[in-house]
């Protein structure tokens, strides 16, 4: 049922294959072929599994943030600071900046405390995470397998270093389709901060890959146009466009007559999906309506391309039914004065994640739509100069909403944070969660290329349900 | 030669195929066949425990191999040839019992009814097994006949005729005129045809019309660019390095080394050669070598951080997959970390391939952004101005080093000085402290006891410092200026903004004590013992005002000095003195010198040191003529020449002919290409672990399934490689390349899976006439544009696309081909369609990449270094979309909409997507709206009334008349469009001023503005799109 060619003769005799019942998630994901970036609610898949969430927002703290800054405290690192790393933790391990350099532990650089009911053990720089710890579940043995920020956020995003495979947000928007008629079921929104320097990010992140390219996640921006060629050209108004593309599909159907060709009527639902957001998009990025006391909670001035705004922006997405809203938060990358550079970053975004939780939990949107907020990787117990250099066999991150148990942790480090050492969480584990979050089985959400059925898990990926509430 | 049947089973094909989707076969009837039938189902739903990866390997059971899976397992078969339905695998999977049945369900695989009862019904028949048809060498099968007459010519047709006649199918009626010429054009140029190209087609109803079109087009250097669109996919090609901060690298050459070799038709065992060895060959020319540069095309890292080890393994696989998929049509990466679950390839074959390419230069992490090796390509006039420019420079170098005796009469006049002032005490940087020092900003400048001056109080932003020195009586050949630390500064540093500083001028006058009625005095040359990169200290004295001198002062917390001589020696008389000014006026804040100390020098172009002169110099100039050695009678004449103001002329000549020479060397474009080196050694990675050193050592080796005897040769390198795969040995080169030529103009491969011939790719919908045109391919020399050719001239490629609802019932993927195919252009002919019909296109062959317009910012996520995309202006803002500057991380979002791949992973077909993001490029990309203004001009221009306008316009782009109806839509748009631009005229001007190119000025705005939607309304056209 997954094949292409299933699909074009699907949209040939369209009627009657919508018409049969839709059983797991290939015919959805079929469905949602069908009619690009939309897919039905009321056919949710018919699995043994429930469904508890319906969309997810992920705070992708790219730079790579220290776990030992910010979720993950160790004392016996504090008293051994500025003493050799044991090398029994080290030998044989990936390594980046360090190559060749002697490693020195180095303490922790701010304060934890405990926050909520729970007693969750926070870095003092998230106060405002600290308050919503009750809402929130600390992973603390999250691993991955790239050491460089590219591919880390490769691999992160779709469970392996080699390029071309589809992101997580475009799996799910495959597998389930979009619950918005006119925005993409897959959006994206970048933030650059002021702590350390500004890593890039590739577009390779929200790509389908191998799956068909209408998954692919849509870029939405604060300046310019909001999303690419959004905007009529000069001296055109939107009746001009209107009056425009009518003719265009009159034309269309005129020859669709004569040759009947089925992406034809593709073509002109697409050119009434693309007509609708030039008017959806605006409205959408424009924060004007947003009462004063939204803003404030948030901390943000209006779409002006912070990260605090972008939260925002995110929760409007998450209403308009998108499927995967995608932040980057381009801020963590401290191989330098992490002391301070912590502190610039955690202000950047500790008051709107917490304000976003508390947002979705106010409009009863919380219990289905799952946050996740954390990097490629974090950074090592060991010095580099007054920074932290990157690290990849443990560190940390956490997740709110759609079916996670708030206020409780899973998972941990050594005691010197170095290696996951109790329930190590892999990145293919996460999305083997995510994906069960969904109703979705990990390993049936194929797709067929070059030969094989390719997943977003490849061969690997356990559902940890113990977080699950 | 072997008989073609006898590789089928040693019977005529039955002509009867299975078509998936389309439940209309007698089944029952048919026979069943091991490679369509049965292979298909084992690979997919058994291989992966059952299969040719031994570590995967469950009870240890493979059914990929005939003897294994038949033999005799103690007492029991799996196939039991005897009692087929004693066989343990009948058994398992007809069992009800879930725990027994095969497949099992945590495979998350299961059987359907049909394929058990495949199955049941091939062991009853025998269990009869065949090779994997695409390993077997292909052996030409005879041409079948067919009955209807015009399919007799060409042997496609009666392949593809004899199995619709079989299938009880006729073929479609040809393709009007106007259709198969746009489609011929698009297919082999990627452009539309003119008006005058369609309407002499039209016209010439000569018996080889259709001929005479194609093979015009085959000798027209737009089919280069056509088939260059294709292979690029292939080959990844791009114009940047793909990993992290994706900067860009020279490969272009490439590109258009690719272009020439489909135009000139080069055969294509040559071609792959070229790419694979072009520099092993044997005296390998310019181009050869710039074909190597295949080797090249992966993506690369210069991320700070990454790991030699890592890197050169990753570059290593991408080879392997890349080459694999490119030339085999196999997917060998998947042997990386385990052998192939589903074909014969194993982990040490992956690494054996891989060790073809350990004999290239390369390193894993490239810092610097140098990416290397590179070879320089000149054309013939660079070539020409840098022998001139190296002559000159030789030239010159020789006058500055001989010897005169005007030369000499000044060398020992300078000796003399340096003798008396040493005598007189002078032979010394002296300290001056100033008569007068002021800040034009308000800081407050104090003179400290060692005569430096140190700056205190207010910290202006950009401060001035003006400096009266005194030194009565006195010839000053030059000043020095030291920048000196002190406590009070940052850290200790040089400075109060942070350490450092930007000197941004230095000005010297001479002046009266007070200070009044100056005279500048010009500084020759300025250096300095520190200057940080892009700082340099002779941006002190250059008439850039921002740019200055600076010395990484916030880490690097030492004194500097800088020495700025005088073109001339200035005589100060009583009552003069010289007046210094320090500007600093860069766009950095506070970085002004902190302290600060001036001295004075009578030496005639003095150096840095105390003295004025390097020790050795001095020492040398002291000692009589006669009792110096050769050594230091060189040291002391090469030092003074250095020096010389005799020889200014020739030292000023020879700095603007070195620096028309880093230009030139600059402007020559550049390859990264292939570099023979000691190869390294290559390990097998256990599951690819590039950590892990225990694998075994892997030689260059062909896979072994494959090459059968040919490992003789030790050792093999890359040209090796590069014969074997362009070899008629090789089974699956030809076959790959023909399969991929098919669905070019045919819309599918025969094997629909154009990466894959292996074990889970496609049995071929015609076997036969693939394996015929693959020893066609292979027996014509690897003639590219005979095969060409001979698939467009053919009846099935002429037919009509458009089908009855029973044909496409029948056939809905066109599988049979008894119709042609509809489909989507690709990005870059999307592109190139609107500037054809605009007429803004510009042709011009290969060259840099170019930038069409792009929406601002889009590369604000890229770093390293941060970039601003620049437009091109003028031609090459028309070029033809294949030349656009492909930006592997931020590809030009309107060729990605329209499904352009990244070009990070080899691509044998795009998707074809049908996106709104489409619908919003063509509406609103400005390239798009420009090629609609400048269509609207050609319309406007174009005679008779709007409905005739309409006639043309609609003929331009579609090369079909339109319908009554079209024209109405067209004319009523045209009319509001009218009316609505004329009472806003202010709109009509925006609208037709996007773009570089100026509107044509005898047109009234409103005019042009309604024209210009009629233009895009037909630019937008799906058919404007679409191949038919």
């Amino acid at each position: 049922m997954r094949n292409p060619e299933d699909i074009f003769i699907r949209r040939q005799n369209r009627r009657s294959f919508l018409n049969r019942s839709a059983v797991g998630v290939g015919s959805l994901a079929l469905a949602s072929v069908l009619e690009p970036w939309l897919a039905p609610v009321q056919s949710a898949p018919n699995s043994k599994r429930t469904q508890k969430a319906r969309r997810v927002i992920y705070l992708c703290m790219a730079g790579g943030p220290s776990h030992l800054e910010t979720l993950d405290y160790k004392p016996k690192l504090a008293a051994m600071d500025g003493r050799p790393m044991p090398e029994s933790y080290t030998k044989g391990q990936p390594i980046a900046q360090l190559q060749g350099r002697e490693l020195k532990c180095m303490a922790p650089q701010h304060e934890f405390q405990t926050f909520g009911q729970s007693g969750q053990s926070l870095c003092s720089l998230f106060p405002n995470i600290g308050k919503i710890a009750d809402e929130i579940c600390i992973v603390r043995s999250f691993h991955t397998e790239q050491i460089n920020h590219d591919p880390a956020h490769t691999f992160l995003n779709t469970g392996t270093s080699i390029s071309g495979r589809p992101s997580m947000g475009s799996w799910l928007w495959y597998g389930l389709g979009s619950e918005s008629e006119n925005l993409p079921g897959f959006v994206v929104l970048t933030s650059l901060g002021k702590g350390g320097q500004g890593q890039p990010i590739s577009s390779r992140q929200w790509h389908s890959g191998f799956l068909p390219s209408n998954f692919q996640g849509v870029q939405f921006h604060a300046s310019g146009d909001p999303v690419h060629y959004v905007r009529p050209p000069a001296g055109v108004s939107q009746a001009d466009q209107n009056r425009l593309v009518s003719a265009i599909n009159a034309l269309n159907r005129t020859r669709d007559e004569v040759v009947d060709d089925p992406e034809i009527a593709t073509r002109i639902r697409q050119n009434e999906m693309a007509f609708r957001m030039q008017t959806s998009v605006p409205e959408l990025m424009d924060l004007r309506g947003e009462p004063q006391h939204m803003l404030d909670l948030y901390g943000t001035d209006g779409a002006d391309g912070s990260f605090a705004s972008n939260c925002l922006l995110a929760r409007r997405l998450a209403e308009r039914g998108v499927r995967f809203i995608h932040l980057y938060h381009r801020s963590w990358d401290h191989h330098g004065d992490i002391k301070k550079n912590m502190r610039i970053a955690a202000n950047e975004v500790d008051r709107a994640s917490a304000a976003l939780i508390l947002d979705l939990k106010q409009r009863g949107m919380l219990e289905d739509t799952l946050v996740i907020w954390g990097g490629e990787f974090g950074r090592t117990p060991m010095a580099q100069g007054s920074g932290r250099d990157h690290h990849i066999r443990g560190f940390s991150l956490w997740l709110a909403g759609g079916g996670i148990q708030g206020g409780i942790h899973y998972g941990a480090t050594d005691e010197l944070g170095y290696k996951a050492v109790v329930n190590p969480f892999h990145v293919h584990d996460l999305h083997a969660t995510m994906l069960h979050l969904f109703g979705i089985d990990h390993q049936r959400l194929t797709y067929r290329f070059q030969g094989r059925d390719f997943r977003l898990t490849d061969v690997h990926g356990n559902v940890v349900d113990k977080i699950f509430a | 030669m072997r008989d073609y049947f006898s590789f089928f089973g040693g019977r005529a094909l039955p002509f009867v195929f299975f078509l998936f989707a389309v439940g209309t076969r007698a089944e029952a009837e048919e026979e069943i066949r091991f490679n369509r039938d049965v292979r298909p189902i084992l690979s997919d739903k058994c291989y992966r425990c059952h299969g040719p990866d031994q570590n995967a390997r469950r009870a240890n059971l493979r059914l990929d191999a005939e003897l294994e899976a038949k033999a005799d397992r103690g007492g029991y078969f799996v196939i039991d040839l005897d009692n087929p339905s004693k066989s343990e695998l009948w058994t398992r999977i007809t069992t009800a019992d879930e725990e027994e049945r095969m497949p099992p369900l945590s495979s998350g695989k299961s059987l359907s009814e049909k394929e058990v009862r495949t199955l049941l019904r091939w062991m009853e028949s025998g269990a009869k097994w065949e090779g994997h048809w695409a390993y077997a060498p292909p052996v030409r099968p005879s041409v079948p006949e067919v009955q209807s007459p015009s399919w007799r010519h060409n042997p496609v047709d009666r392949f593809i005729g004899a199995r619709l006649e079989q299938e009880g199918l006729s073929h479609s009626a040809p393709a009007d005129r106007r259709t198969l010429i746009r489609r011929v054009f698009l297919d082999l140029t990627g452009l539309p045809p003119s008006s005058e190209d369609v309407d002499r087609f039209v016209r010439d109803r000569g018996r080889f019309a259709f001929e005479r079109v194609v093979d015009r087009l085959l000798a027209s250097s737009h089919f280069g660019e056509r088939m260059a669109v294709y292979w690029l996919d292939l080959v990844r090609y791009a114009d940047t390095v793909g990993y992290h901060g994706d900067q860009p690298y020279s490969v272009w050459p490439y590109r258009d080394y690719v272009i020439g070799a489909f135009n000139r038709n080069m055969p294509f065992d040559q071609f792959t050669r070229e790419q694979l060895a072009g520099d092993l060959l044997d005296h390998p020319t310019r181009e050869q070598r710039v074909a190597s540069g295949y080797n090249r095309l992966h993506m690369i890292t210069a991320e700070g951080g990454a790991q030699e080890k890592e890197y050169l393994a990753k570059y290593a696989a991408d080879r392997v997959r890349t080459t694999s998929s490119v030339w085999l049509g196999s997917t060998m990466g998947c042997a990386e970390c385990h052998d192939h679950k589903f074909d014969p390839f194993t982990a040490k074959d992956f690494y054996s391939f891989a060790a073809f390419f350990a004999d290239l230069k390369e390193k894993g992490f490239y810092g610097g952004n140098r990416w290397e090796p590179q070879m320089p390509l000149p054309s013939a006039d660079q070539e020409r101005e840098m022998t001139a420019l190296e002559e000159r420079i030789t030239s010159l170098e020789a006058t500055l080093s001989t010897s005169t005796e005007l030369l000499v009469n000044a060398q020992l006049a300078w000796e003399d000085q340096i003798r008396e002032q040493d005598e007189g005490g002078r032979l010394v940087w002296e300290p001056v402290a100033p008569s007068q020092v002021q800040s034009l900003e308000g800081a407050s400048l104090r003179t400290l006891a060692d005569r430096s001056v140190l700056a205190a109080g207010k910290n202006p932003e950009f401060d001035t410092y003006e400096a009266v020195i005194a030194a009565a009586e006195r010839r000053v050949t030059a000043i020095r200026l030291e920048a000196l630390t002190h406590p009070s500064l940052d850290g200790g540093s040089l400075s109060r903004g942070g350490g450092n500083f930007v000197l941004t001028n230095f000005k010297v006058e001479k002046t009266g004590e007070e200070g009044q009625s100056a005279e500048i005095v010009p500084i020759f040359r300025a250096e300095a013992d520190f200057s940080q990169g892009g700082f340099d200290v002779s941006k002190a004295i250059d008439a850039d005002e921002k740019s200055g001198w600076a010395v990484d002062g916030g880490k690097k917390k030492e004194n500097r000095k800088a020495v700025f001589t005088f073109s001339d020696p200035v005589l100060l008389e009583e009552g003069e003195a010289l007046k210094v000014t320090l500007a600093h006026r860069s766009s950095r804040k506070q970085h002004n010198i902190g302290r600060f100390r001036l001295s004075v020098i009578s030496l005639e172009r003095p150096g840095l040191q105390e003295i004025g002169l390097p020790a050795a110099v001095y020492q040398a100039a002291l000692t009589a003529w006669a009792d110096r050695g050769t050594e230091e009678q060189l040291l002391l004449t090469n030092y003074y020449r250095e020096r010389s103001p005799l020889l200014d002329g020739a030292r000023s000549l020879l700095s603007s002919a070195r620096s028309n020479r880093d230009r030139l060397e600059r402007e020559i474009p550049t390859m990264l290409v292939s570099q023979s080196v000691e190869p390294r050694l290559m390990r097998v990675l256990p599951r690819g672990n590039w950590m892990d050193d225990s694998g075994e050592v892997a030689r260059p080796r062909f896979p072994a399934f494959l090459a059968g005897g040919l490992i003789a040769e030790e050792p093999l390198s890359r040209r090796h490689l590069a014969e074997w795969i362009g070899s008629k040995n090789n089974p699956l080169t030809a076959r790959a390349f023909v399969n991929r030529l098919w669905k070019l103009y045919f819309g599918n491969g025969l094997s629909k899976v154009l990466d894959d011939l292996g074990s889970q790719g496609e049995w071929p919908t015609h076997p036969e006439l693939l394996d015929w045109l693959a020893v066609e391919f292979m027996e014509s020399s690897w003639n590219v544009k005979h095969m060409v050719r001979l698939l467009v001239t053919s009846q099935t490629y002429r037919q009509s696309s458009v089908a009855g609802a029973r044909l496409k019932e029948r056939d809905p993927l066109n599988r049979l081909y008894a119709r042609q195919s509809a489909y989507r252009l690709d990005a870059e002919v999307v592109r190139d369609v609107a500037l054809s019909v605009s007429g803004l296109r510009v042709d011009r062959l290969g060259g840099p990449s170019v930038k069409p317009y792009q929406p601002a910012g889009y590369y604000a996520q890229l770093n390293f270094p941060k970039r601003e995309y620049q437009a091109d202006s003028g031609a090459d803002q028309y070029r033809r979309g294949l030349y656009t500057h492909w930006q592997r991380t931020f590809l030009h979002p309107s060729m990605k909409a329209f499904d352009a791949p990244s070009r990070e992973e080899c691509t044998a077909e795009r998707t074809r997507s049908n996106t709104p993001l489409q619908s919003l490029a063509l509406l609103n990309d400005p390239s798009y709206v420009e090629a609609a203004r400048a269509f609207a001009e050609r319309i406007a221009s174009s005679e008779g009334n709007a409905e005739a306008k309409i006639r043309w316009a609609f003929h331009e782009a579609i090369c079909r008349r339109p319908s009554a109806s079209e024209v109405q839509i067209l004319a009523e748009l045209f009319a509001e469009s009218q009316n609505r631009f004329a009472a806003d005229e202010e709109a009509a001007r925006q609208l037709t001023a996007v773009g570089q190119t100026p509107a044509n000025s005898n047109l009234s705005p409103g005019e042009l503005a309604a024209w210009t939607m009629v233009g895009r309304a037909i630019l937008n056209l799906h058919e404007t799109i679409t191949r038919y």
